[in-house]
């Protein structure tokens, strides 16, 4: 009987886990909830677990209880986590194992110790990775912050032990807005996190961010893939990626990747996993933290080794022994992946939610659409709000640059506003196209009136007036115009002339 | 001849999109032909048309539009993703509001005087009608010879202080025009 899969997660990497279910022979189910109940993932499964969650505080792929529960009620054989959710929570992974449930990703006690970046770093050190200059651990309060802030110099950063996407994290630029800063941080942690513990390191006033994708197996076999590059970020969100990075030189990117085999071999690491690279002006790196669950944005490096890092992900998981060799590992081309979340970039990235009411994805044979939603469905508050991703593949990456955009421009979406218009002005932006752009590009660059086109706004006057001119030109007329009649004769005539 | 002119007399149909920005864009929607903006004729398709959606192709490329608000004369369209918010006025009440040729001096540039005495011997274009530069708007007949009067800029037809058969002086004031050149 086929292995059954349940995945704890929705929208584009639930349909993206389903497909390398079925490729290698799992019954692929997942969990229906009622915040979502249409969504477009149910449609691709082969089973679907109605959660119930309507009256719950929580959205059931938080809910790693009622998880395992109907995973053991549903015979379930393995759960994928996806991303986000309990992907990277301990507790879910040992829970799932005390159920005698096969929990796709690395053992609880290593994402417990990746989770907690003082523990992390402390076995970065041990591997001999870099660490940017900073406290060896938690530090007790803000005086011990000024002390080490003395040392390695202003601007330092305070980050959350147990943080991530940005919570808990303060740049503090003078000992005197030292105190004030240590205290919001620490209130933010503990109310984010359940853990105030705070760390202080050197703040890297234009870093780059680099992450090196790793594939292990439980019998010691670890090789990377290659390198991402993630420099452009909004608040600590990643928005657009590629693979490889341009901002090294392959002598840097053999010893990154060397350094994060060698750390991931020194933790016994199994599973695929993530590590993450800060990238000085200098050409200075430092480890930063390894995530330990599949990543957004995996598709890039998969568009560039043709390795499909799902599919292994789940055959490590079933306890298949990694067959590639890091001399297997060739990438060819360049690829780019554009978020699309439903934010305004016109005003402040404002989640937008409501109807999709007509979407339309670029094709090709090197465009790669991974997507949770289709014409129809409803982006609601309660989950977050990237709702698909377009990833392009280019012979280098100049061609890469030049179809990624040509795809943008045969991206429609009707009902929402998106961050594709924001893909589009990266692209064409002279610190995107030479690889100098930072982590601070958003702050540092952009501006909505950056969006606007000449032609767009122009097209734009045309489609405003004939709005209006179809209301006026009624008015006007002495005849009892039938709607739009008036300007239909335009519209039909150049339909004619076609 | 008549027919590279590319404002076609109904001045009903022009009208003016100003952005927040003071960017002005003139828009003639003729009722058969391309639409006029800023004066120059352009090849845009009108390919469908759904509620509040406007698809258009132009320069070989696809622009989806979609009219995202609307208040009284203001319109926010989203195109290619991305909003523009424009305030639309008609010709007629965007000289009203005196937007158009503030300056009295410029706007007696453009009436037609006579350039010297003769006959009226036919006027081409009625009061309210859009007049190209370049375009006759009437004949006058002078020493035996027929000679047309041209406007001098892109405007609106304002008062015809003549009519035909008419004999006029030098310096008479014949028609006024309010220019669209803006």
């Amino acid at each position: 009987m086929n292995k059954r899969l349940l995945i704890a997660n929705r929208s584009e990497i639930a349909i993206r886990i389903i497909r390398s279910a079925h490729k290698l022979g799992l019954t692929a189910v997942v969990l229906q909830s009622d915040k979502e109940p249409d969504a477009l993932y149910l449609q691709y499964a082969d089973e679907i677990i109605e959660a119930r969650d309507a009256n719950n505080e929580k959205p059931i792929f938080l809910d790693a209880e009622r998880i395992v529960q109907l995973a053991l009620e549903n015979h379930i054989d393995l759960i994928h986590p996806g991303y986000g959710f309990l992907s990277e929570n301990p507790d879910f992974a040992a829970l799932c194992e005390k159920n005698g449930l096969n929990f796709v990703g690395p053992s609880p006690e290593l994402i417990r110790n990746m989770g907690i970046k003082t523990i992390a770093k402390k076995m970065a050190i041990e591997a001999g990775l870099p660490l940017v200059p900073g406290s060896d651990g938690a530090i007790a309060n803000a005086q011990v912050a000024q002390e080490i802030a003395k040392k390695i110099g202003y601007p330092v950063l305070l980050k959350a032990s147990a943080g991530g996407g940005g919570r808990g994290m303060r740049i503090v630029e003078k000992p005197e807005t030292m105190e004030r800063n240590f205290k919001s941080a620490f209130d933010e942690a503990t109310a984010a996190f359940g853990n105030g513990d705070l760390f202080i390191e050197k703040y890297l006033e234009n870093p780059k961010h680099l992450e090196f994708q790793i594939l292990g197996d439980k019998f010691g076999n670890v090789i990377h893939l290659g390198e991402r590059e993630c420099s452009l970020q909004r608040k600590h969100q990643k928005l657009m990626e590629e693979a490889p990075s341009a901002s090294i030189s392959s002598k840097v990117r053999n010893k990154m990747g060397k350094m994060a085999v060698k750390f991931a071999k020194s933790i016994g690491y199994f599973s695929a996993g993530t590590i993450e690279y800060i990238l000085d002006e200098d050409g200075t790196f430092y480890f930063m933290e390894m995530n330990t669950r599949i990543q957004v944005e995996h598709p890039v490096t998969e568009m560039v080794t043709g390795i499909d890092l799902l599919d292994w992900q789940i055959k490590i998981a079933l306890g298949e022994k990694l067959t590639l060799k890091q001399s297997n590992i060739k990438t060819t081309g360049w690829a780019i992946e554009c978020r699309v979340n439903t934010e305004d970039p016109q005003n402040r990235f404002s989640p937008q939610t409501g109807f999709i009411e007509k979407i339309r994805f670029p094709q090709g044979n090197h465009v790669r659409i991974e997507t949770g939603v289709q014409n129809g469905s409803v982006v609601t508050p309660y989950f977050d709000s990237m709702i698909a991703k377009i990833i392009v593949r280019g012979n280098n990456r100049q061609d890469a640059i030049d179809k990624t955009l040509e795809a943008l421009k045969d991206f429609s979406l009707v009902g929402l506003k998106t961050t594709v218009p924001f893909c589009r002005t990266v692209l064409q932006d002279p610190e995107f196209i030479s690889a100098r752009y930072t982590t601070r590009w958003v702050t540092q660059f952009f501006k909505p009136v950056m969006l606007e086109h000449p032609d767009d706004e122009l097209i734009g006057a045309l489609a405003a007036t004939i709005i209006y001119a179809t209301e006026y030109l009624q008015i006007v007329s002495d005849a009892p115009a039938s709607r739009n009649e008036n300007l239909n004769v335009w519209v039909l005539n150049k339909r004619i002339n076609k | 001849m008549g027919t590279s002119y590319v404002y076609r007399r109904d001045a009903s149909r022009l009208f003016i999109a100003m952005r927040e920005n003071g960017k002005r864009f003139k828009i003639y929607l003729p009722k058969e032909t391309l639409p006029v903006i800023d004066n120059v004729e352009q090849d845009i398709n009108f390919i469908e048309q759904s509620d509040y959606q406007y698809l258009f192709e132009w320069k070989g490329k696809r622009y989806n539009c979609e009219l995202v608000s609307r208040d009284q004369n203001k319109s926010t369209v989203k195109v290619n993703g991305v909003e523009y918010k424009f305030s639309l006025e008609s010709l007629f009440s965007y000289v009203r509001h005196g937007m158009i040729d503030k300056d009295g001096k410029q706007l007696n540039e453009n009436n037609i005087t006579s350039p010297m005495p003769g006959k009226i011997v036919d006027i081409f274009l009625a009061e309210g009608d859009l007049v190209n530069e370049g375009e006759p708007i009437l004949s006058l007949e002078a020493m035996k010879m027929q000679n047309e009067i041209t406007a001098t800029c892109n405007g609106v037809i304002g008062k015809i202080h003549v009519v035909a058969g008419q004999s006029v002086m030098k310096d008479d004031l014949l028609i006024e025009v309010t220019s669209i050149d803006v």
